[in-house]
């Protein structure tokens, strides 16, 4: 059932629109171009800016669609949840494979486009993968918790629209993280998303494995994600009926 | 057999609106944000197997809800529902019908809401197709460019294409033409006499009288008489304050 909710998910996405699956890919790439156009100058001490840029930018896609569909994804399909016997996990659950999906059919040409610009595929490039599920995790914990509270206050659906954008200027993705001048350090520190980019980062650009350090603490945020926003959602459950 | 015993159900629901998130905050916590609403009280009833089962009541007297608890979309918040065998619900025609997918893909996806197997055998097909009355072209055409008709067609044609032990219906026979409406009705009488239990809700009091063998009369949250048809129908009428 949920590979079947989550298959409905890919294909509604594009399944409209003409270009489809590339739109996975444009949106990034519209932003990239952006960058290079008003970035490329401006920090010279980066070697390869759009390397370094689309390394973040793939992943903050990832995070923003795919938190903003699983926060939809209850009162989208609240006529299904009203009427039929259906666990309402389903739909946040196969929403988080769909964007998986997108996201690892997104890498291929991504790859490409990296290969472009002077990235060669490396063997230490699969640590992406770990990384990625922990990202997912912290992904649907966070959005498990949206999803309940936009079910009874769809305040909080508008809420995070308007705080997405606010998310993708605090953290460095656009600009190196050692910018950020010492007093205002806490802020990155203390932002997850600043974490998992970084991560990505170490592997995709720098080429490097990431620290022990780096490991410990994307793992204890995605599962410190999961049980906060898992809890809630079952604490909010039996409620849900009555305001879809 | 159904056997509900002593069963309440309470909903969470916001106390008004959006304003409420401000009195809230301004009140400091002081003030409910959400508020328990009885909606099903005090309901014992038994139901046998292979019976057929009326249940009239007013608008918003909890007919509904209480369909819902017997399909498991809803759990009592005090009390035992007992239900035996596989329960297929009619609560609504055609949900979880994608419009942008084709007429069998909608099948194989409702179906899996239901719980059904991945594949469709061939019986399967075929009586959809035969049911539904819908060509082998309408059925590779998107749900989109279907006829409000079709639509309840096809939704009736996937609800009815099991075996259920229980089938419940919620007022879903109003819509479609007279001949598909006596189709539905020979339907239900074939479930019937395979053995099928059949709770069905209406407004209408003849098509109760038609098909069913007993009924219960709903008033604010409970049942209130429970008997054959005639008494039921006499009840009922005279709480609307109508003479039969």
């Amino acid at each position: 059932m949920l590979r079947a909710v989550a298959w409905r998910n890919v294909r509604l996405r594009y399944k409209s629109s003409f270009l489809g699956f590339f739109w996975t890919l444009l949106n990034p790439l519209l932003f990239l171009m952006i960058f290079l156009l008003i970035f490329s100058e401006a920090f010279p001490q980066i070697q390869n800016y759009p390397v370094f840029a689309l390394s973040g930018l793939i992943f903050w896609t990832f995070f923003s669609t795919t938190s903003a569909h699983i926060m939809g994804s209850l009162i989208e399909n609240s006529a299904v949840l009203r009427s039929l016997a259906v666990p309402p996990l389903v739909f946040p659950v196969s929403q988080l494979m769909a964007g998986l999906f997108n996201l690892f059919m997104s890498f291929i040409p991504f790859a490409i486009i990296l290969h472009f610009f002077g990235r060669l595929p490396h063997i230490s490039d699969l640590l992406v993968l770990p990384i990625v599920l922990c990202f997912a995790g912290f992904i649907m914990g966070v959005s498990l918790a949206l999803a309940a509270l936009n079910v009874y206050f769809r305040d909080i659906g508008l809420l995070w629209n308007a705080l997405l954008p606010a998310f993708f200027y605090i953290t460095p993705i656009a600009y190196p993280s050692d910018l950020i001048p010492e007093r205002m350090r806490w802020i990155t520190e203390v932002n997850p998303l600043y974490h998992y980019i970084n991560a990505f980062r170490t592997v995709l650009y720098d080429g490097l494995v990431p620290t022990a350090e780096t490991w410990y603490v994307i793992l204890a945020m995605a599962f410190l994600s999961i049980v906060i926003g898992g809890y809630l959602f079952k604490v909010l459950r039996p409620g849900f009926i009555a305001n879809y | 057999m159904i056997e509900l015993r002593n069963v309440h159900v309470d909903y969470l629901v916001q106390r008004h609106g959006m304003r409420s998130i401000k009195s809230y905050l301004t009140s400091f916590g002081s003030k409910r944000l959400l508020e328990r609403k009885h909606i099903l009280h005090d309901i014992d009833l038994r139901i046998n197997g292979g019976e057929c089962f009326g249940i009239v009541g007013r608008n918003g007297s909890g007919k509904s809800t209480l369909l819902r608890l017997l399909a498991g979309i809803v759990e009592p918040t005090k009390g035992h529902v007992r239900i035996n065998g596989h329960v297929a619900p009619m609560l609504a025609l055609g949900v979880g019908l994608e419009p942008e997918m084709s007429g069998w893909e909608n099948v194989r996806l409702c179906r899996m809401l239901m719980g059904h197997q991945r594949f469709d055998g061939e019986g399967v097909r075929s009586y959809i197709r035969s049911f539904s009355g819908l060509s082998e072209d309408d059925l590779e055409m998107q749900v989109k460019r279907y006829s409000t008709g079709m639509m309840a067609r096809l939704g009736f044609a996937i609800a009815t294409a099991t075996d259920p032990d229980v089938l419940l219906i919620d007022e879903v026979l109003a819509v479609g033409d007279v001949a598909f409406q006596q189709q539905c009705y020979r339907r239900i009488e074939e479930l019937k006499a395979r053995g099928c239990t059949i709770v069905f809700v209406s407004h209408m009091l003849g098509e109760i009288q038609r098909i069913c063998d007993r009924a219960a009369c709903m008033e604010n949250g409970t049942v209130v008489k429970v008997g054959n048809t005639h008494e039921v129908g006499v009840h009922y009428h005279g709480l609307l304050g109508i003479p039969l």
